[in-house]
């Protein structure tokens, strides 16, 4: 059984920030992922936003963990390798509703939120074109930003792995016992032990906590769906434009990705722990909710549609640890949950410190973002094609992503076999034609490098074999 | 930098027609196809049909391909580069001529005439460049015009905001066609199609003979969308259940698919929700339709028809970048192969001419239709009085006995007795362009 000083229990954005802030403090800890692959349950299905802060009501853990993991944002993804699109964000209302944008600036002034600014029309319809013709005024929020939610996740557990950090994935904790000062968790035959356990298991918060009987965190769960546009509509908007928000969260959006398409979404329907259909209502809620903030998107360029659940604690998150133990949890974290994360990870980590967990004097290693041939000149790729003919073969045309990319996906820390979780990384299945063309040639690359039969290859995760026998 | 008269994008049905057109009409022609070898499509499609017009012979996709193959290697002066895909492609700086005097020719197995032209544009514009990404490295090529022929993709699940879950076992049609025919994989064993277009017809069959279930064929309209001999001899011949102004409103299933929803639709094609019912399956395969595969020409800012989501054309198969050409399934979805042959070869023989002597674009003139036309490829002539035009068109919907009329300068200049115009099949007309006085408008009486 392999021994740990901290075993993190979940490979959303606060498990990956948790394990990441540990390996970079020289601690030796593992990540546990129920999933085939880390990012695979809300973090793989949000907007991507990092929020300014000024939406949690002052004197929150919302507001504390947001504004802090605004700031710690673009250096960690400077450090991870990845992009960040620090576009800021809008905030847009018509004229009678003008007092209540001027409370969420108040709040976020309250909050410590930089330099926001009201926008009037004329200058709002300049900086966003497709404003709805209704739209009068915004809230602008210069440090509000765009990342890939799944990407970071990823590049955080990389880096811990770069970084001495061990994950382990397929791994559905069913099991916690106590054998002196040490937590054996177990997996069905697999177990691990640590010092500490840290539960970041999002939607299965409690019962991980009941594994070890710390309290059962009220929970509700609710889902969100989008709809994903091209990359031919990129310009649609150019940076998150916010309807205000309302009790059931912050409404319907129109933003773009760091990769170029446009999002609509997300809808907030009450549903199950794991349901993540989209259904005819949510579309519809989606279709007539988006046009309060902006024009007419063009439905004809959706490709593809997706929901994620958010998981809620009353208005707050909740971050504890269990009296007298080394069992830490945190639940409820919906919105602005993956901005707060770096800021909870760091929070934990601390408290942890405090609680004895020994930091060690450790070399960072920074990690090797993936190469992106499509984002490249050239002269380098050119360079590059000459010294792995790989990247000069391309597989995924939609996004032009290469062999070679692949092959790198393949090959990276976390060792990813699933076709969506190649997906996740370089993008191929990801464009205007979700697979229609590369899906055989990628199914044939993922069993030649992992030296399987194509028809083990899987979507994502177990039971999900693409072909058959 | 390699240097060519004609670069043609695309060695499929379209791209090696138009080689062959560009080469009879005496141009440097360049081939750059993506994949491993030449034939596009044609190389999954293993079911027969293809060739009956161009060359009075059912062969299957393969053989086609291999016709046109042969008559590459037999022409002259055609460079091929496989393995190669095209990401951009620019337009040079340019500087229109006008030429005078060109002698008349006839040139093409298409047999296209061309003649005198009095105003001629092309030569000494600037051309293109397109670059290529391949194994060797990045290939760039110097084009005084261009061919694009790529063909289209299919629509995803997420183009027809099909709801439910995502899981293993959604295939696009052509996809599927591909893992089975060209990759020897399997798919499923119980299998729903949504869609009837002619891929989905194709591949309904297909998986019969590979010992799969096909539970049903659902089509939202109240006709299938394919040709009428792909409904008797894929579906009908093999009691394969189609139902019509039927749909899948939502898939189920975590990991795999496990079933699907379908619902008849009403008037307006939305499913009605109470006769909503489950059928299990394990596999769902979508023919929802194709688009063209236009993106590498986005740069250009070409002129733009919403109906077919392609470019448009004038009679030259040229778009409204003088020098850059657009034809076969990448302009607009053909029925039949041949068809595609048949324009990809124009293109190539017209782009060729514009390299080499220009082409005659005075006299410009847009064709003008009724609401029974959807769209009409061409869009613009050259009203010049010389040769023959072919407009191809599509209607709006199925009509049993129709007359097909073309008014020029308000008199009848050709008209064809057309029963059983249907939304699926492409209709033509070819017009002598002698009678074209100045204006050309194309009506379709219904006698129903």
């Amino acid at each position: 059984m392999q021994n740990f000083e901290v075993a993190v229990i979940g490979g959303g954005i606060v498990g990956a920030c948790v394990f990441s802030e540990l390996t970079r403090k020289g601690v030796n800890c593992v990540l546990l992922e129920g999933a085939s692959d880390v990012s695979n349950g809300a973090t793989k299905a949000n907007s991507g936003i990092v929020h300014a802060g000024y939406d949690p009501q002052p004197n929150t853990l919302k507001a504390k963990f947001n504004i802090r993991g605004n700031q710690l944002y673009p250096a960690m993804c400077a450090r991870l390798g990845v992009s960040i699109l620090q576009c800021g964000t809008l905030v847009v209302s018509n004229e009678e509703n003008r007092a209540n944008l001027r409370v969420l600036y108040e709040r976020g002034l309250q909050n410590g939120v930089q330099g926001m600014r009201i926008i009037e029309r004329a200058e709002l319809h300049k900086m966003e074109p497709n404003l709805a013709d209704n739209i009068d005024v915004g809230l602008f929020a210069p440090t509000g930003a765009v990342i890939s939610p799944y990407l970071t996740c990823i590049a955080l557990s990389e880096e811990g792995v770069v970084n001495g950090g061990t994950v382990i994935t397929n791994f559905k904790v069913d099991k916690i016992e106590k054998n002196g000062e040490n937590y054996i968790i177990s997996a069905g035959e697999q177990s691990v032990s640590a010092n500490f356990i840290v539960n970041c298991a999002g939607v299965g918060a409690n019962e991980v906590n009941a594994l070890v009987g710390a309290r059962q965190v009220p929970l509700s769960f609710v889902k969100g769906e989008y709809l994903l546009l091209d990359k031919s509509q990129k310009g649609f908007v150019n940076r998150p434009i916010f309807p205000l928000p309302t009790k059931m969260g912050k409404g319907i959006l129109a933003l773009p990705t760091i990769h170029g398409n446009i999002m609509l979404g997300p809808t907030a329907q009450p549903c199950e722990p794991n349901d993540t259909t989209v259904d005819d209502e949510g579309i519809s809620a989606i279709k007539s909710k988006v046009i309060l903030s902006v024009k007419q998107p063009n439905y004809r360029k959706v490709i593809k549609l997706f929901a994620g659940v958010r998981v809620i604690s009353g208005d707050d998150f909740v971050i504890e640890k269990m009296p007298n133990s080394h069992f830490y949890f945190t639940a409820g974290i919906c919105s602005p949950g993956l901005t707060a994360a770096p800021a909870i990870a760091e929070y934990l980590v601390e408290k942890m410190h405090e609680d004895g967990l020994e930091f060690r004097e450790h070399k960072f290693v920074a990690r090797k973002p993936y190469i992106s041939t499509v984002d490249m000149d050239k002269k380098s790729l050119k360079e590059l094609i000459k010294k792995n003919s790989a990247y000069g073969k391309i597989v995924c045309r939609c996004e032009r992503i290469t062999e070679g990319e692949i092959i790198d996906a393949l090959n990276s820390p976390l060792h990813p076999t699933d076709v969506d979780a190649i997906k996740r990384r370089v993008r191929p299945t990801m464009g205007r034609c979700q697979g229609g063309f590369c899906l055989p040639k990628v199914i044939r690359i993922i069993a030649e490098n992992n030296h399987i039969p194509p028809e083990n290859v899987q979507l994502n995760g177990e039971n999900s074999k693409i072909l058959i026998k | 930098m390699k240097k060519t008269d004609v670069l043609i994008i695309g060695g499929g049905p379209c791209g090696l027609a138009a080689a062959v057109g560009a080469s009879k009409a005496g141009a440097k022609t360049t081939i750059v196809e993506r994949d491993e070898r030449l034939g596009g499509i044609l190389m999954q499609c293993i079911h027969n049909g293809f060739g009956l017009h161009l060359f009075n012979e059912e062969l299957t996709g393969p053989e086609y391909a291999e016709r046109w193959k042969e008559l590459v290697s037999a022409s002259k002066n055609i460079g091929i580069i496989t393995n190669a895909f095209c990401f951009n492609l620019e337009k040079l700086s340019t500087a229109h001529s006008t030429m005078h005097g060109i002698s008349s020719k006839k040139s093409g197995n298409l047999g296209i005439m061309q003649e005198n032209f009095d105003t001629m544009q092309g030569v000494n514009s600037g051309g293109y460049l397109v670059s290529a990404s391949s194994v060797e490295g990045i290939i760039e090529i110097e084009a005084k015009a261009v061919v694009m022929a790529l063909g289209c993709r299919e629509k995803p699940a997420g183009a027809i905001l099909l709801g439910g879950t995502r899981p293993a076992g959604i295939f696009s049609a052509g996809c599927a066609q591909k893992l089975i025919n060209v990759e020897g994989k399997k798919v499923g064993k119980r299998v729903v199609i949504l869609g009837s277009g002619d891929i989905g017809l194709i591949m309904a069959r297909r998986l019969v003979c590979e010992g799969a279930e096909v539970v049903g064929i659902y089509e939202i309209m109240a006709q299938s969308g394919g040709l009428a001999r792909n409904i008797t001899q894929c579906v009908q011949d093999f009691n394969i259940p189609l139902h019509l102004s039927t749909t899948v409103t939502r898939v189920v299933g975590e990991k795999r698919v496990e079933g699907v929803f379908v619902a008849p639709v009403n008037e307006k094609l939305q499913p009605i929700k109470e006769l909503e019912k489950f059928v299990p399956c394990d596999t769902l395969l979508l023919s929802v339709g194709l688009i063209p595969e236009i993106e590498i020409a986005g740069e250009l800012g070409l002129e733009f028809n919403p109906v077919t989501n392609s470019y448009t054309v004038d009679e030259y198969f040229q778009t409204s970048s003088t020098g850059f050409f657009c034809a076969g399934n990448v302009l607009h979805v053909n029925d039949l192969v041949d068809n595609v042959s048949f324009e990809g070869g124009r293109a190539g023989e017209c782009a060729a001419l514009f390299s080499k002597s220009g082409l005659d674009m005075s006299n410009k003139l847009e064709i003008t239709y009724d609401d029974h036309i959807k769209y009409t490829v061409p869009k613009y002539i050259y009203n010049n009085k010389k040769g023959e035009v072919k407009i191809s068109f599509r209607v709006n919907k199925n009509y049993k006995r129709t007359i097909i009329r073309a008014m020029s300068g308000g008199v009848e200049i050709s008209k064809r007795p057309a029963p059983a115009v249907t939304a699926g099949e492409m209709q033509s007309l070819t017009l002598d362009k002698s009678k074209i006085v100045n204006d050309l408008h194309l009506e379709i009486e219904v006698m129903e």
